[in-house]
């Protein structure tokens, strides 16, 4: 029982410093690298260029060749490939298990017999083109999430929320975006001290009802915080002049390097587009 | 030529109707001045310094500023709003709720940004307010990364770069090592050598006397119970000691154990 205890205490804990860790390390984004160096603007435009071409393309050796130069590009940007590949691959069980996995047998893919099991009176057939078609959808899914992740972790998010603002996503949106992040992340501190807090005076023996109990209340205390703290915020806002519509600073600067990689970027689609258009 | 920026009389404010944080205040404050508040945990403090920055109003009282009486309505006229603004600077008594921009740079700029200043103009401050507050490294960094101390440093840098004529400042030195405290309070003294008007809480009896012309004392009843000079105020033992503003100390002097209340004024001239 204590063990069990001990045991979901530890993946709250650990489920909260992943989050923090993942969501709000900055470390790959402050380090000086290939995409570091980007303009954030022209590096949105050239992922999302590439996230397009991974949807619409239906041939493996492609989607091989782009997943191929994601992994050059986060190498260039010194990205541990160890962490990038568990943080992208976490993923795909999520998204594709459950679509992938039963499109390779022959009731939803219908075609060539590749495997044949016999299991009690049901045959089961794994079909070439249901493999095909899985390991396309997987391919497709760690690329275009690779493609993703490469981009928020080697830009800094104030960074990417500006870059929000370019494509005329309204600045009040933004701005929000941008203090829900600032403020989950002093909730969960909120919440990583406030447990620390309830142990160091209950101690870890504890009635499993006077737990429930504490965070019960605890849970009331804290949306009473975000709610004094959403005014306080505004306040704060207020004393330094808002009023209803904020300004932001644009200080992007764009360099050579830029324009060169957003060229190679271009040809490489253009060319990529051509060949499709010619097979078809 | 009226001097006066302030001027309260019989000011009274609870939150909600039901917790009252100010009773019957009267207080005058003019141009160029020093002002130092000073009380207990739960004086009202706090909830002063807002009424002066015009974000709380009186529910009995009446408080002018520059001449016109500070009310919710006012401050529906975009012009009189920006002009208050520009002329007001406060520093929270938590830099958290201070900082919200994602970057310290964003959050050093919404100040002058929001108030029409020239891009040109906030360059050059920005840079003259880095170097005063030696915070360039952390431009790029997220204000909820940071500790306490650079959080409080810029939220002071973020107010500075919208250089205003007053300056008010919820306790700028709790928290802070003390070199970083004797920092911010050589820059408010420079502040205030350059004319600009400073209004300070603190409960850090220290620095009273450097940053006031006049002391104000609130009590647990939410009310002044004594102003004036700070020489005046810091040797009023009794005053100091019912409002919780010096403690206790018991000191081991040879095998003997002395209590008696110690002012945190100078640092054991008695050896
Ligand atoms: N948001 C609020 N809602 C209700 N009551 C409040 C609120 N903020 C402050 N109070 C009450 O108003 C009184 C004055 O609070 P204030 O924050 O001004 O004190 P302070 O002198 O700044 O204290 P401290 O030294 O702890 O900062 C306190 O009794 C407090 O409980
Ligand atoms: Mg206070």
């Amino acid at each position: 029982m204590l063990k069990n205890h001990n045991f979901i205490e530890r993946s709250i804990m650990g489920a909260l410093s992943f989050f923090k860790e993942s969501i709000f390390a900055e470390e790959c984004a402050s380090q000086k690298g290939f995409l570091q160096s980007l303009d954030p603007r022209i590096k949105a435009i050239t992922f999302i260029l590439f996230i397009l071409q991974i949807l619409f393309t239906k041939d493996i050796i492609v989607l091989l060749c782009i997943y191929a130069a994601c992994l050059l590009l986060a190498k260039l940007s010194k990205i541990d490939l160890g962490f990038f590949l568990k943080r992208t691959w976490v993923f795909i069980p999520l998204f594709s298990l459950f679509i992938a996995v039963p499109a390779i047998f022959s009731i939803f893919t219908p075609g060539a017999a590749l495997i044949t099991w016999r299991v009690g009176g049901i045959t089961i057939i794994i079909t070439r083109q249901g493999l095909e078609a899985a390991t396309l959808f997987v391919m497709r899914v760690i690329t275009s999430v690779s493609f993703a992740v490469l981009l928020s972790i080697t830009t800094k998010h104030f960074a990417l929320l500006k870059v929000l603002r370019l494509f005329k996503i309204p600045q009040i949106f933004v701005m929000t975006l941008g203090m829900c992040y600032r403020y989950v992340y002093l909730f969960i501190e909120v919440i990583e001290n406030t447990y620390l807090a309830i142990k160091s005076r209950v101690g870890i023996r504890m009635s499993p009802q006077r737990g429930r109990h504490i965070v019960a209340s605890n849970i009331a205390g804290l949306w009473q915080r975000s709610y004094q703290l959403n005014k306080d915020v505004y306040k704060a806002m207020l004393s330094r002049g808002y009023s209803g519509e904020p300004l932001i600073l644009d200080d992007f600067k764009t360099t050579l390097i830029d324009w060169l990689w957003l060229f190679a970027v271009l040809v490489v689609n253009a060319t990529l587009l051509y060949l499709r258009y010619r097979t078809a | 030529m009226d001097d006066t920026i302030y001027e309260l009389k019989d000011v009274c404010f609870s939150y909600l109707g039901r917790f009252p944080a100010l009773r019957d205040i009267n207080m005058n404050i003019a141009k160029g001045q020093k002002i130092t508040i000073i009380g207990a945990n739960g004086s009202g403090k706090s909830t002063l310094l807002q009424m002066l920055d015009g974000l709380i109003f009186p529910d009995k009282g009446c408080i002018k500023a520059f001449g016109k009486e500070l009310k919710e309505e006012i401050f529906r006229d975009d012009g009189f709003s920006r002009d208050f603004r520009q002329r007001l600077g406060f520093v929270f008594q938590n830099p958290d709720i201070q900082l919200f921009c994602p970057s310290v740079k964003e959050d050093l700029v919404f100040g002058p940004l929001q108030l029409g200043v020239e891009k040109k103009e906030i360059a050059k401050r920005l840079e003259e307010v880095l170097s005063i507050l030696l915070i360039e490294h952390l431009l790029d960094r997220s204000p909820h990364q940071l500790s306490v101390g650079e959080k409080r440093k810029v939220a002071i840098a973020s107010i500075l770069m919208i250089n205003p004529d007053v300056l008010i400042f919820d306790e700028p030195t709790a928290g802070l090592d003390p070199l970083t405290t004797r920092h911010i309070i050589d820059l408010l003294i420079q502040k205030n050598e350059a004319g600009k008007t400073i209004i300070t809480s603190t409960h850090d009896l220290h620095i009273v006397e450097e940053i006031s012309d006049i002391v104000y004392v609130f009590s647990q009843e939410k009310k002044i119970v004594g102003f004036g000079p700070p020489d005046k105020i810091l040797n009023d033992a009794a005053l100091l000691k019912t409002n919780n503003l010096v403690h206790i100390h018991s000191h081991r002097h040879k095998d003997k154990i002395h209590i008696h209340p110690h002012l945190h004024l100078d640092h054991h001239t008695e050896g």
